[in-house]
């Protein structure tokens, strides 16, 4: 068949081709109902070439292992999307540092369920919160989350696992644990150096929990400290979020791509990142329905743009035709540009274009596009004043 | 099929018509605009009409399909640009269908719908200078080198 032999040729093409920003990893957290492969189709179909999913409800304690007719239904549309990475994300409740015997006991066979259905969904890793130590004593709460995960490791060797945990750096809420890189090198440590043990690192959750990334010198400084504390080896998984709320202010509230405290630059910077190259992205940002494409469509586009510009041409109508002369006007901006920000260069560099943004209508390429819509290279944009055909 | 065209020569309303005078088609309806000598107490001696050519004619395709599946009709939609004068064409829209009424609707329909969305602006030329048309507003605009 000429799938098959396609599928071939692509695996073998990538296998030695260094990975590049243009094809790196991408997608979304994707909603299950229906079905766990309904995360990979409506995955595919907004662009994902990863996918993250809850394998159960994430507010319950007790899930059965995924039917086995479900999980046929997974692998089949697994291979027709050709989604390279899909992950899980656990359930809320799970506390693998509970200081109570109880909810610890619970916590773990739960968390045994999450690898069980993940390993029948062949999925790469399991993205887990590191606990809360309930003001019952941080040092014993670490103890108790080293236990639970070697136990758990140790048990899912034996039971020959490939899928791995991969502990979320979190946003320092209440008592919870795994803020600091410094508490996730301990864990790591403590646990030993175990290769299906590894690191999500949330672009939200280190802001808010006091690790700027906005500029370059922030960035690096930031994943300088990664490097000290975890390395970054061991970082398996990013969701890339931007944040509501103000750095360090430890309140975990995601937003759209560019738009909250984070912004734009550290997101563009993020996916071109070339240590970051084979970690796969994936976004958890509100509104998923219909902006999870529009938030991947601008870290797409970012990493196409690699390079940190992107050139378009821009066409202005009606009575600012004369201000331009009638030509169009070429212009460079950063990748992950938006319709706004050319509107903005221009105001910029004519008193006249001032009120482009609220005066005009916009297209790319022809086509009517929002203000916050991702400007692609190559791009032709068009500023379109209230219109009088007819 | 959506007819749907922009053009610098005159506006041939017989030609457009027959685009959609089918014999399944008891009614066509054929909307003309064109040059009015006066506009909001401005003495307009010809206007000139501009478009972002490409998109207009995708947005013109668009409606007349639009118009066509809602309506269950045939349209065939032309608008001209550059220099227009008075009492000449710049818009014809034809619409054929079996009935008068749908006919009559989707008319009306496609050229309240161009007006909102399809790319065109006109500049209006009076004899103490020339203003672009925007929505309601009418802003000054710049002497033209040398006229058609």
């Amino acid at each position: 068949m000429i799938t098959d032999n396609l599928t071939i040729e692509t695996a073998a093409v990538s296998a030695e081709t260094v990975p590049s920003a243009a094809g790196r990893l991408l997608g979304a957290h994707m909603p299950t109902s229906g079905g766990v492969y309904k995360a990979l189709v409506s995955g595919k179909a907004i662009g994902c070439s990863a996918v993250q999913l809850f394998t159960s409800s994430p507010r319950q304690w007790n899930s059965p292992l995924i039917k086995d007719a479900d999980a046929a239904a997974f692998h089949k549309a697994r291979e027709e999307t050709g989604i390279e990475v899909a992950v899980a994300h656990d359930s809320y409740l799970i506390n693998l540092a509970a200081p109570t015997e109880e909810v610890l006991v619970k916590s773990q066979n739960a968390f045994r369920g999450e690898l069980d259905r993940a390993e029948q969904l062949k999925l790469s890793w399991v993205v887990t919160h590191m606990g809360a130590h309930l003001d019952q004593g941080e040092d014993e709460a670490f103890e108790r989350l080293i236990a639970s995960l070697k136990h758990i490791l140790e048990a899912t060797d034996d039971a020959g696992y490939n899928v791995g945990i991969a502990l979320e750096t979190t946003a320092g809420q209440g008592t919870g644990l795994g803020w600091r890189f410094e508490q996730l090198g301990r864990v790591l440590d403590g646990v030993g150096d175990h290769p299906r043990l590894g690191i999500c690192l949330d672009t939200c959750h280190i802001f808010v929990a006091g690790y700027d990334i906005r500029t370059e010198e922030t960035y690096e400084q930031t994943f300088a400290e990664f490097e000290a504390a975890v390395g970054i080896r061991r970082l398996k998984v990013i969701h890339a979020n931007d944040a509501k709320k103000p750095l360090g202010c430890r309140v975990d509230r995601h937003e759209h791509i560019g738009q909250g405290e984070i912004g734009r630059e550290a997101f563009a910077r993020l996916v071109t990142d070339p240590r970051l190259l084979s970690v796969p992205i994936i976004i958890e940002t509100p509104e998923s329905d219909t902006m999870h494409a529009v938030n991947l469509a601008l870290l797409r586009s970012m990493a196409a743009g690699s390079g940190p510009e992107l050139n378009i041409t821009v066409h202005l109508f009606g009575h600012y035709t004369d201000v331009l002369g009638g030509v169009p006007v070429e212009l460079t901006l950063p990748a992950g540009a938006t319709v706004r920000d050319a509107a903005a260069l221009l105001a910029a560099r004519d008193a006249r274009l001032e009120r482009l943004a609220e005066h005009c209508r916009f297209a790319i390429d022809e086509e009517y596009a929002a203000l916050d819509a991702a400007l692609l290279d190559g791009c032709t944009v068009a500023a379109l004043p209230p219109m009088s055909g007819g | 099929m959506p007819f749907a065209v922009m053009s610098d020569s005159p506006i041939d309303v017989r030609l457009l018509e027959a685009q959609v005078s089918t014999a399944a088609n008891g009614a066509v309806c054929t909307f003309i605009g064109q040059v009015r000598e006066n506009s909001r107490g401005r003495q307009v001696s010809y206007l000139e009409y501009n478009a972002y050519v490409p998109m207009a004619v995708k947005q013109m395709t668009r409606i007349a399909a639009e118009a066509e599946a809602k309506w269950g009709c045939l349209v065939a939609i032309q608008h001209r640009i550059g220099r227009i004068e008075l009492a000449e064409a710049s818009v014809v829209i034809c619409v054929g269908s079996p009935h008068r009424a749908e006919a009559f609707e989707a008319c009306r329909w496609c050229i309240d719908t161009l007006k909102e969305t399809v790319p065109i602006w006109k500049r209006e030329v009076c004899p103490d200078g020339a203003f672009w048309i925007e929505g309601e507003d009418a802003l000054s605009a710049a002497p033209r080198a040398a006229g058609p």
